[in-house]
């Protein structure tokens, strides 16, 4: 193994490690996905009955919000406040001095602290499995090819958090930055309400972003809304992202970086 | 201790942190544009929503708006008044709880007027615009307006002080995070945006009676639109009453329960 992987190793094991150390966020990732996700099938419930909406059923719903529920989870419930704070309290000036390249330690402690969100999906999927009984993937493929949608998350929720979190070169809060882009993301991932329900040019403005893949794109091969062919372009859109958002990212840090003022001196 | 001077230290300290903000431009309006896109999006749910079916438990697109509206004025309201409430959690691991109980006014009030969410410039906008926009749509005639003026300040009260007890939770809990408060609201934001019908008996009995946060939108709504009896307004008023002494109180217990941060 080459130096830099160990570092980047060494990096998603201590991010992993500091967040399993919070035991109660486990709980808490839970309750909040978990009851979000008991208000949006109530919901949906309640408006699809035996019938269908926009070719979702309640059963394809079930699996529909499930799986908006593990994406969720794994988004909001990854470290973007540390990154945001190393910019906010001038860690970063510290950072400058080592030999490790920033976005790429920023991006393996931000995997690590995904990979510790896991515990919380599992249970909230074991739970939602038992209590609703969501149906399987279309196909064994399609069930292989949403896992693969799910892998290219964790680079692609990087790649936002940190185009994102270097606007705190300019602010002095993230809060804002954060709560903005969680909105965004709620709304254009289909997490609020699944894009085909959406009118074309708003499913278009939404397709123009990044976001579809965080529970549209997984859901829709998970369903079988697209074949084989269809699941593949979707993935290599979704990777085409994870490439393009983080040059954009070394492209914006170069810039934003003469921005960092040290105090003292 | 008097209520004017009380009342004096609030508006100073809130004034104080006002003028703090605004040497921040890039923060206040990035916070401002984020309260006001969430409800912009809240507002696209709905239309979206409601372009694919007609109603939800009886409910229609313009019943909606403003349940949607008067619980972003609400949270803007709690945000612009006693954001600092959420400072509770990490003043008392810090030991910043012992400056405010030797200064000569209620820690309550010094500790909520400690900060200002700036997002609650575009909540309580957006809210005002979607409420007016759901209420002229809903046809709730003119004679309710001096009732909705009424149901607006209970509103704010309750979800103040729903959220303030919440973060005094931290004092027994030592968490710099209100994760209680966070999840009721996070909770609330989700369900209370829908009609009380579609849940079951025990989330129509915890949202009454428990934790009465539907009487902060869904309940004034629901009268103001005829699925329920004007009897039910009564209980807007003695909810605010209820909430604001349990805030008081376990506040209060709170401060007694405090021990410092220790050294």
């Amino acid at each position: 193994m080459t130096h830099a992987l160990a570092v980047d190793r060494a990096l998603v094991v201590i991010a992993f490690k500091r967040r399993l150390a919070y035991k109660s966020g486990w709980i808490f990732g839970l309750a909040l996905g978990g009851g979000s996700m008991l208000i949006s099938l109530t919901m949906w419930q309640n408006l699809l009955g035996d019938g269908s909406l926009n070719g979702y059923d309640w059963a394809s719903m079930r699996a529909y919000t499930i799986i908006g529920f593990i994406a969720a989870t794994m988004v909001f419930g990854a470290a973007d406040y540390q990154i945001a704070d190393r910019i906010l309290d001038g860690h970063i000036a510290v950072d400058m001095t080592k030999p490790v390249d920033f976005q790429r330690a920023r991006a393996a402690e931000y995997i690590g602290s995904m990979i510790s969100t896991a515990p919380t999906a599992a249970l909230g999927v074991l739970g939602a499995w038992l209590l609703f009984d969501p149906p399987g993937p279309v196909t064994p493929t399609a069930g292989l090819l949403t896992a693969l949608s799910f892998v290219l998350l964790f680079p692609l929720a990087f790649g936002i958090t940190y185009l994102s979190v270097l606007v705190c070169f300019w602010t002095k809060r993230y809060l804002g930055i954060m709560w903005l882009r969680e909105a965004l993301l709620s709304f254009f991932s289909g997490l609020m309400i699944p894009l085909a329900f959406m009118p074309g040019w708003l499913q278009a403005a939404a397709w123009a972003l990044p976001f579809p893949h965080f529970t549209t794109t997984p859901s829709a091969i998970y369903l079988g809304r697209v074949d084989t062919a269809g699941a593949l372009g979707l993935i290599a859109a979704e990777a085409a992202w994870v490439v393009g958002l983080w040059y954009a990212g070394r492209l914006v840090f170069r810039f934003a970086v003469r921005k960092v003022t040290v105090h003292g001196g | 201790m008097p209520i004017r001077h009380a009342s004096g230290v609030y508006w100073r300290a809130l004034a104080a942190h006002v003028r703090s903000v605004i040497e921040y431009p890039a923060d206040l309006w990035i916070m401002a544009t984020a309260g006001a896109v969430w409800n912009v999006l809240q507002f696209a749910f709905l239309a979206v929503l409601f372009a694919n079916v007609p109603h939800i438990e009886g409910w229609g697109f313009h019943e909606m708006l403003m349940l949607s509206g008067l619980l972003s004025i609400a949270g803007g309201a709690n945000a612009l008044c006693f954001d600092g409430a959420w400072n509770t959690g990490s003043m008392v691991i810090k030991g910043d709880i012992d400056y405010r109980i030797t200064r000569p006014a209620p820690v309550i009030l010094q500790v909520g007027s400690s900060h200002i969410g700036l997002q609650s410039f575009g909540e309580l906008a957006l809210g005002f615009a979607m409420l007016v926009y759901g209420w002229i749509g809903a046809g709730v005639g003119m004679a309710w307006i001096p009732v909705g003026a009424l149901a607006i300040v209970c509103a704010a009260l309750i979800q103040t002080a729903l959220v303030t007890a919440f973060c005094a939770v931290n004092f027994w809990i030592k968490s710099p995070m209100s994760i209680f408060a966070f999840l009721l609201i996070q909770l609330q934001g989700g369900a209370m945006k829908l009609p009380l019908g579609v849940f079951p008996a025990a989330v129509r009995v915890v949202a009454l009676f428990i934790v009465p946060v539907a009487f902060i939108n869904v309940v004034p709504v629901a009268v103001f639109t005829g699925h329920m009896t004007a009897w039910w307004l009564v209980g807007v008023p003695l909810a605010a009453v209820a909430a604001v002494a349990l805030a008081a109180g376990v506040y209060r217990l709170g401060l007694r329960a405090y021990d410092s941060a220790g050294h």
